[in-house]
């Protein structure tokens, strides 16, 4: 879902840019208050994974493949979803500064994608649904960030006068909500290895509750 | 960082690893949604970077097109990843407790 260079005409990547740097400041706002030491391991471990991964395209129908993003992952297992934008904030700027993957005019729009709306509406969805099961949360938030992450994706090229508005929101939405399958059930794995093998960094009975927990 | 700590993340960097020298060669060669959807609704899908990466698409490019190229690039890519997001996890902690050991 990485945008490339010259999808998005001059004055509305600014836009997208300027959303994502205040973003990013919130985001290391969240750092300075929330990311205890003894999580930056896993925070450092999670962006390396989710770099790794976002490059195993899987395939899917149509010709057509996908990888997952990682964002709602990132929300749901720091309990914040600007962990999701500093995270993938660092892995999307490296991808497009070393790897040419997303084009850096287009940075600020793919932060916002993957990383703000990815994170968000994992955060906001899990916490929405975690009393109907959080298995089950885990899986819809997660399914529903990339999925909404490239319904916005969409929008943005049809104002970009890229795509047209129809067909743009028909693909990105149906390949997404293919991929979104595969997001779902890694998002699902990862967060019950880590409340496994790690429960004194994520476990869902303290999920949220950070002022308590963050003073120990 | 606690012995548990290191094991956690001996093991987490070792399941990175192993997915990015793995990647190029279990990746599909299909274009991802964003690509395909361009390719079927737009005239021509095909732009150039504003500024030329160093490793272009996953490969070095004095390996060329290789598998094994994209392989270490990968690799790379993940290890400059842990040690970014670390550094950026520890600044922002050691900024925080800074005030603090000033008084």
């Amino acid at each position: 879902m990485h945008i490339p260079d010259g999808f998005i005409p001059f004055p509305q990547y600014v836009v997208y840019w300027i959303i994502t740097l205040v973003a990013l400041y919130f985001s290391m706002q969240w750092a300075r208050r929330d990311l205890k030491e003894r999580q930056i391991p896993l925070f450092a471990v999670l962006a390396a994974g989710i770099f790794a991964i976002q490059a195993m395209n899987i395939p899917i129908p149509w010709g057509t493949s996908g990888h997952m993003v990682g964002a709602a992952l990132v929300a749901i297992v720091f309990a914040s979803p600007w962990a999701a934008v500093l995270l993938l904030s660092i892995v999307l700027i490296l991808q497009g500064l070393i790897f040419g993957d997303g084009g850096l005019t287009a940075l600020g729009a793919n932060i916002f994608n993957m990383g703000i709306i990815g994170g968000f509406t994992g955060y906001y969805l899990f916490r929405a649904l975690r009393s109907a099961g959080e298995i089950p949360a885990v899986a819809v938030a997660s399914w529903a960030s990339i999925f909404l992450a490239a319904i916005a994706c969409a929008i943005e090229m049809w104002i970009a006068g890229t795509f047209p508005l129809v067909e743009g929101l028909w693909m990105m939405g149906l390949y997404h909500a293919v991929i979104g399958l595969i997001e779902a059930t890694i998002t699902v794995v990862v967060v019950l290895a880590i409340e496994n093998s790690r429960p004194d960094l994520f476990k869902f009975s303290e999920w949220g509750e950070k002022k308590g927990v963050a003073s120990k | 960082m606690n012995a548990r700590d290191k094991k956690f993340m001996t093991g987490g960097i070792l399941i990175a690893l192993i997915i990015a020298i793995l990647a190029p060669f279990l990746a599909s060669e299909n274009p991802d949604g964003l690509e395909s959807t361009a390719e079927k609704v737009m005239p021509n899908p095909e732009t150039e970077p504003v500024v030329e990466s160093p490793m272009p698409d996953y490969t070095i490019p004095v390996l060329g097109e290789s598998k094994v190229g994209s392989s270490i690039a990968m690799f790379l890519g993940t290890v400059i990843v842990l040690g970014l997001a670390y550094g950026v996890g520890v600044i922002l902690r050691i900024r925080e407790t800074e005030p603090d050991e000033g008084k």
